[in-house]
């Protein structure tokens, strides 16, 4: 048995401490003295209550949903950045940037909108930084939706491809059930709890037919690999086309329980780890350079935070990770065969359901941006969503998957970045501390953009290598296989990468640069003594 | 440490509080998301209704006052949330589900 050093329970404990620590210390602190929030104060939710888009819950609702909107694919595959670094300094950045970013941003967001009336993220960005800064927003987040929708794509094809081929049956269950459940629930108009069970019912037989029905294809990885991306695509295709209550609500509804599911079977296999004897597997510390990847500033702050180990093999070693510390719970190693066909399930559907999301927001953006104008076509349902899953596959049979992972960790992360850079800028206007946000929204700013540069800097050494060295390996290593045994189309595609490299990292950065101006003009006027009132202040003398 | 003039809560109405705390979470977590998604949805289609037999309190006009008229004191409880929320500044950011 190992000793209680070498399991992972006094880490989760600690992390959770830590977690216990920033919430009733940093956060009761920051509440108190940045946000300035009264429990007296009528929200948006009271004040315009009714019923369908104001309505107030309770703080477990809340929880719940925000725990729910957070724990996607990244943060569960997080920590397998281990790999790469060492697990203690991805653990580290966790608790560290969780502690004095991560929250900040969430509560920041959350308490920005309560005080802006309920609105959104877009609206408030107008009246920040006027018609250009949305249109900055709106480029940004196309670029980046068609990045996601590439690294999704690419990591459902090798999900599928793994596993002895026993998760895509399961995944069709799920996404039959869903659609099965929504009939049931919408048309039928049958009890959700009854509704709920049949659901469940479905999705454990399927599992057990997946591992009765393995399906696999005979071409080889790489080209494996390039047809389960476009089943993908077609399956996602539907998911955006069809409307939301028919297709996405009920498999994401559905969804919800085996995911959830495997984290709480994680968290309990950690917390018995003494008993279950299962220890850390991987280095603590590697170093800072990786041969791959780079550097660990900024790669590790991109990459873990996204939340997923950029060596293409530990896709697959997560799920080995998670059977070694289930698998003791739930009858040892006969159950390997279902914890790796469960996990792996778990992972595809964290995948899919997210990335259902991501097409058909992708097809609304496009519709928002080309609706009208020459290129109004681009804006029709059908063509944006086979446009923007089109280029997506592309990239994702293309481009080496882990350059990809950084390319999303960096606009992923940015985007967060500018959130903060949002909040602080009201902050300033509101005259409250703008330390607490301004640290962290420039330390994200400036990382991410860093890291863009790094990983485009990677294609263009890899062009640079080819063409003036003709050193054809490191092009290989920039893209996958089939693309990457092509050197012409390699090269093509590592020039494409060029461009999306550049173009994130100058939206990007025009973005920075207008919201870091907003901040300085804000705290500039914040500085500026308030107007006297007109009788020069003596009725306030008087009342005091 | 609790005050001890307070008198002590009932066991059974901690559990409550505790049973009433986990709903919570796992309605937050499964379904409150999918719940204010098919509100909206409702919300569109109503809005739809609303325009078309109503539409002149917003100064569009579809059909003839007369009919309007008719269904108004059927619509009457919900005009003032109807013009709250089709006034709302909409975004495409509102569209993440």
């Amino acid at each position: 048995m190992a000793g209680l050093l070498e399991t992972p329970f006094l880490w989760v404990v600690a992390t959770i401490a830590l977690y216990a620590v920033a919430y009733w210390g940093y956060g009761k602190w920051v509440d108190r003295n940045v946000w300035r929030s009264d429990a007296k104060k009528a929200t948006p939710a009271h004040m315009y209550m009714d019923g369908v888009e104001y309505f107030p819950v309770s703080r477990y609702v809340l929880w719940g949903y925000q725990f729910k909107s957070v724990a996607a694919l990244g943060p569960i595959l997080g920590p397998f950045i281990g790999i790469a670094y060492g697990w203690i300094p991805a653990l580290l950045w966790i608790i560290g940037g969780n502690f004095f970013i991560g929250w900040l941003q969430d509560y920041g967001s959350m308490m920005l909108s309560v005080r802006k009336e309920g609105r959104s993220f877009g609206p408030i960005t107008y009246e920040f930084t006027g018609a250009k800064g949305r249109n900055n927003l709106l480029a940004f987040v196309l670029f980046y939706l068609i990045i996601i929708s590439a690294t999704f794509i690419a990591l459902i094809a090798q999900f599928w491809n793994a596993f002895g081929g026993t998760t895509f049956v399961p995944t069709i269950g799920v996404l039959l059930s869903g659609l099965l459940c929504g009939q049931l629930l919408y048309k039928l108009k049958m009890n959700v709890m009854a509704v709920t069970v049949i659901g469940i019912g479905l999705v454990i037989v399927s599992i057990y037919l997946g591992m009765l029905i393995p399906v696999t294809m005979p071409w080889g990885a790489a080209w494996n690999t390039v047809y389960w991306a476009a089943i993908c695509a077609v399956i996602l295709y539907v998911a955006a086309i069809l409307p939301v209550p028919t297709f996405i609500q009920p498999t994401n509804y559905l969804a919800f329980y085996p995911a959830y599911t495997a984290i709480m079977l994680l968290l309990l296999g950690a917390l018995l780890s003494p008993f279950t004897g299962v220890p850390v597997a991987e280095p603590a510390f590697v170093g800072v350079w990786n041969n791959t990847i780079g550097p660990i500033w900024p790669i590790l702050f991109v990459s873990v935070v996204a939340g997923l180990s950029p060596t293409g093999a530990s896709v697959t070693a997560w799920v080995g990770g998670a059977q070694a510390l289930v698998s003791p719970l739930v009858g040892g190693k006969s159950a390997n065969a279902v914890l790796a066909t469960f996990f792996g399930l778990v992972l595809i559907i964290y995948a899919l359901t997210v990335q259902a999301l991501v097409t058909r927001f992708f097809r609304l953006v496009a519709g928002e941006t080309w609706g009208e104008g020459r290129f109004h076509i681009l804006g029709n349902k059908h063509v944006a969503t086979f446009f923007g899953l089109g280029v997506s596959w592309v990239f994702a049979i293309s481009g080496s998957w882990w350059a990809l992972w950084l390319y999303f960790g960096g606009a992923n992360q940015l985007l967060a970045g500018l959130a903060i850079m949002l909040i602080a800028i009201y902050l300033a206007k509101t005259r409250s501390p703008t330390r607490n946000y301004v640290i962290p929204g420039v330390f994200m700013v400036v990382t991410t953009l860093a890291a863009l540069i790094w990983e485009t800097w990677t294609f263009v050494n890899a062009a640079i290598q080819y063409v003036v060295y003709n050193n054809a390996a490191a092009l290989a290593q920039q893209t996958r296989p089939p693309v990457s045994g092509v050197t012409l189309a390699a090269l093509a595609i590592d020039a494409v990468f060029v461009g999306v490299g550049v173009a994130l990292f100058l939206v990007g950065l025009s973005m920075a640069i207008r919201l870091f101006r907003t901040y300085g003009r804000s705290k500039a006027e914040g500085r500026v003594p308030a107007p006297a009132a007109a009788d020069g202040g003596e009725l306030e003398n008087k009342s005091h | 440490m609790g005050d001890p003039n307070q008198p002590a809560e009932p066991k059974g109405r901690k559990r409550q509080k505790v049973s009433q705390a986990a709903k919570g979470v796992l309605y937050g977590m499964a379904a409150h998301g999918h719940v204010t998604a098919a509100l909206r949805t409702r919300m569109y289609l109503e809005h739809l209704f609303m325009f078309i037999t109503l539409g002149d309190m917003l100064g569009v006009p579809v059909i003839p006052p007369y009919y309007s008229l008719k269904i108004l004191p059927y619509a009457v409880p919900n005009i003032k949330s109807w013009k709250q929320r089709v006034f709302r500044e909409r975004d495409f950011t509102d569209q993440v589900f």
